[in-house]
Order: structure tokens, then C-alpha cells, then sequence
């Protein structure tokens, strides 16, 4: 027997704890001589229990800095050109890259060098800044590494493509840091620098140390010859107006010496 | 959810206070986050409706009605954004399929996650204004009155999607063999 909606209704103002004191008594007088009643109440009951169950997701992390670091200073600016800081946003480097790394597809980024990849050293240069596309294709990422402070926040993604080691930062500060990376093996070499869409970023290398700017949300990538697939750590240290405000190391070991 | 705050908070962000902006931003990000990923099942589509959600915000400032809570402006243009990204992308079709192919499995074979999973698939083969109300009700806590409010419809409507939107779900983790 059809329970009058009336009913249904109030089962599930019950479940969801909005029934009302005028319509309790009713209710329960109802409920209790009504098996078709009680057996509703029991499987809505339990589907409520199941939505209840499904667990609170953690935001991504650096998700609030990149979306402070996309609003415009001034709001007045922002209103007097309706639209434009979205569609700024969109043309800028997209936190979608990452799934193109993940579909292990090709990625084109503008490469300092006259050659995609030059087999000779970059040591002791100053102010560069990538100019030059192709297409460099990217291994598999070995591990990512998240960044997260209060002036710098995002991901550091090692990947290896035959003696290149790839270091691809994808990260937004709240102001101006430097970022120094740094390795004590003599025989890798800095072999590039390339940035997507992130267009003033310099970089400066001398032997183990390679520094950067960063300014904003900037995506961009390091290159690295690892001749002999050595085992590497890098470690990066991140400065606000003098201050190390976050440091980490990275590590890549070749197949077969994990553990 | 504190309306006098929220509402000091947003007359601060217009003048152009990005702090102000930016503590609306932490109180909201998450409960935003989670009512994306609920309507859309995936963590990048997710990030990046929750990107788009606080740029609206912060872009229509002075296009806020404060007789409405803020909460309920957010949490309409969360569900419109998701929306509009299932129509964008025709992930429905997609993650219809996705569930569909899913196993159904005994309960008892099933680990909690697995379980939150099937809960989950359930959740993406209804329509998303079913989705949404499930959302609100379940996600973000919303009351019968506040999902009126959110959803722009009377509460009596509120209800009967409420309820139909169980029973569409019952039936689909019955079939999943989670119920």
C-alpha cells in the first residue's frame, strides 16, 4: 500500500532532523502502525548514512596562493575591465599541464639553447632568458615534490628523458623569491632552462648552483645533463628578501638502486 | 556560517582589502573544493571550478546582493560552474560509462573506501540538479531553507528532490550490491 506522500514527507524531515514539534506526534503515531513506513524510513535512512559517511576531501595545497596570486592588486582595476583577469588567468600557465605530464604527452616549452638540448655545459652564465620553442619530450615524472609556505607554494616534478633530468617547477609566491638550486656532483652539468609562458623569468648558473626568480605564478623547467645516469640530489632553498623561507631536497636514483 | 562576518568581510574585499578577500577565501575553499568534486568526480576539474568560483567572486564584488548570505551566492555559483563544466566538458556521458563499468561487488568484499567510491559512482549517474541538492544537503550542511535559498526554488521543492534523489540512489547502490 502507496504511503500517503504526506508521510514521506515527514520521514524525511525525521531523517533529516527538520521535522517539527507539531508534527512529531503525528508522526511516530503513524510510523509505528505502519510497516511500509518504517521499512522506508529504514532505507532512507540508511542512504542518508551513506552520504554522511563520504569523507571531507582536502583542498590542493597551494590552490589559495594561486588564487591570490591571479586576482589583480587593485579591485577597482579588476571591475573597470569586467572578464579580463579570468581570461588572463586562462591564457596563463595552466594547472592542467600537470595532466598533460601524466598523459605522458609532449610538451612544447620555449628551451635556452640554439639547439633542443645542447650536449655541452651551461656554467657560469648570468640574466638569461629562454626565447627559443621546441618540443622536448618528458619521461615519466619520478617524483613530485610539493612546495608549500607562506610566500611560495605549488610542485617540484623531477622527470628523466635519457641523460636529461628535468625539473619542472610549477609555483606561485606572494611577492619576489629566489630560488637557488643547488648539487655537489661536479660531472652534471646545467644544460637549459625553459619556461612556459612565464616570460622575464632569468636564471643565473655557475658550477652546482643554478638561482632563479620567481614573482607571481610562473611554470618553468630546468634541464639538467646527468651523463652516466648517476644518482642525484638537488636541494633547493627558497629566499624572501634574504630569508630562507622554504627548503627541500630532490633526489633522483637510477632504475635499479632504489632501496 | 557567521552572515555578519562574511558580510563585513565582502564590504572590505569591494574596497579593495585583499586580506578580507583572502580570510573568505580559506573559510570557503574547502567546503567549495569538496561540493566540486562531489558534482564532478574528478580532483583536477574540481581544482580548477574552485579556481574559477572565487575569480567570479572576486570579479562580481560589486554585483552581490547583501540580502542574500554570502554563502549561498558562493555556493550557487560552485554548482553552476560544475554544471556548466559537465556540459563543457560531456564528461557525463563519460563518467556515466565510467560507472556503469564499475563491478558489484558483495558488500562485504567492499573496504570503506571502496564504498565511498561506489557512493560516489552512484552520485554521478543521477542528474546533476539531483547531485546538487544531494551536495548541499550532505557536503556542505545546508538546511532545507538554506538549499531554497542556494537553489532559488521553494522548499517544498527542495524536499521532493531530496527524496527523489535518495530513492534514485538507493536503487543504484542496491545494484552495486552496497545496500
Amino acid at each position: 500500500m502507496a504511503i500517503d506522500p504526506k508521510y514521506v514527507e515527514l520521514i524525511n524531515a525525521d531523517i533529516d532532523g527538520e521535522i517539527s514539534s507539531a508534527d512529531r506526534a503525528a508522526f511516530e503515531a503513524f510510523i509505528a502502525d505502519s510497516p511500509e513506513a518504517q521499512a522506508l524510513h529504514a532505507e532512507l535512512s540508511a542512504v542518508h548514512a551513506s552520504l554522511d559517511s563520504l569523507p571531507e576531501l582536502d583542498s590542493p595545497p597551494h590552490l589559495k596562493h594561486t588564487i591570490m596570486a591571479s586576482i589583480p592588486e587593485q579591485n577597482e582595476g579588476a571591475r573597470s575591465t569586467p572578464g579580463a583577469f579570468l581570461q588572463t588567468l586562462f591564457a596563463a600557465p595552466a594547472l592542467r599541464y600537470t595532466a598533460v605530464f601524466a598523459a605522458g604527452s609532449v610538451l612544447t616549452l620555449s628551451l635556452v639553447s640554439s639547439d633542443i638540448v645542447s650536449q655541452g655545459a651551461f656554467d657560469d652564465m648570468t640574466g638569461l632568458v629562454g626565447t627559443i620553442s621546441d618540443q622536448i619530450p618528458q619521461g615519466p615524472s619520478i617524483q613530485t615534490t610539493p612546495i608549500e609556505s607562506k610566500d611560495i607554494a605549488g610542485t617540484v616534478t623531477l622527470h628523466s628523458s635519457g641523460p636529461i633530468l628535468i625539473v619542472d617547477f610549477d609555483l606561485v609566491s606572494s611577492g619576489p623569491v629566489d630560488i637557488v638550486a643547488s648539487y655537489v656532483d661536479k660531472k652534471v652539468w646545467f644544460n637549459g632552462f625553459a619556461q612556459l609562458e612565464s616570460p622575464g623569468v632569468s636564471v643565473s648558473a655557475e658550477s652546482g648552483r643554478i638561482t632563479m626568480q620567481i614573482d607571481g605564478k610562473r611554470r618553468y623547467a630546468l634541464y639538467l645533463h646527468n651523463a652516466g645516469d648517476r644518482d642525484i640530489t638537488i636541494h633547493l632553498q627558497f629566499t624572501s628578501n634574504g630569508e630562507a623561507v622554504y627548503d627541500t631536497d630532490i633526489e633522483y636514483v637510477q632504475p635499479g638502486h632504489s632501496g | 556560517m557567521n552572515k555578519s562576518d562574511d558580510k563585513t568581510l565582502m564590504e572590505r574585499s569591494l574596497k579593495g582589502d585583499r586580506h578580507a578577500f583572502e580570510t573568505l577565501l580559506v573559510k570557503y575553499e574547502r567546503p567549495v573544493y569538496n561540493a566540486a568534486y562531489r558534482m564532478l568526480h574528478n580532483p583536477d576539474d574540481a581544482r580548477d571550478v574552485t579556481q574559477t568560483v572565487f575569480l567570479k567572486v572576486y570579479e562580481h564584488l560589486d554585483q552581490y546582493d547583501p540580502a542574500r548570505r554570502f554563502f549561498s551566492w558562493v555556493y550557487r555559483i560552485t554548482l553552476n560552474e560544475s554544471i556548466n563544466w559537465l556540459k563543457k566538458s560531456s564528461r557525463q556521458a563519460t563518467l556515466e560509462q565510467d560507472t556503469a563499468d564499475q563491478g558489484s561487488g558483495p558488500r562485504q568484499q567492499a573496504g570503506q573506501a571502496q564504498i565511498g567510491e561506489g557512493i560516489q559512482a552512484a552520485l554521478m549517474t543521477i542528474k546533476s540538479e539531483y547531485r546538487a541538492v544531494i551536495v548541499l544537503k550532505h557536503v556542505l550542511g545546508c538546511s532545507y531553507s538554506e538549499i531554497s535559498e542556494v537553489l532559488d526554488i521553494p522548499v517544498k521543492k527542495v524536499k521532493s528532490r531530496l527524496y527523489t534523489a535518495r530513492q534514485l540512489l538507493q536503487e543504484r547502490l542496491t545494484e552495486q550490491g552496497l545496500h
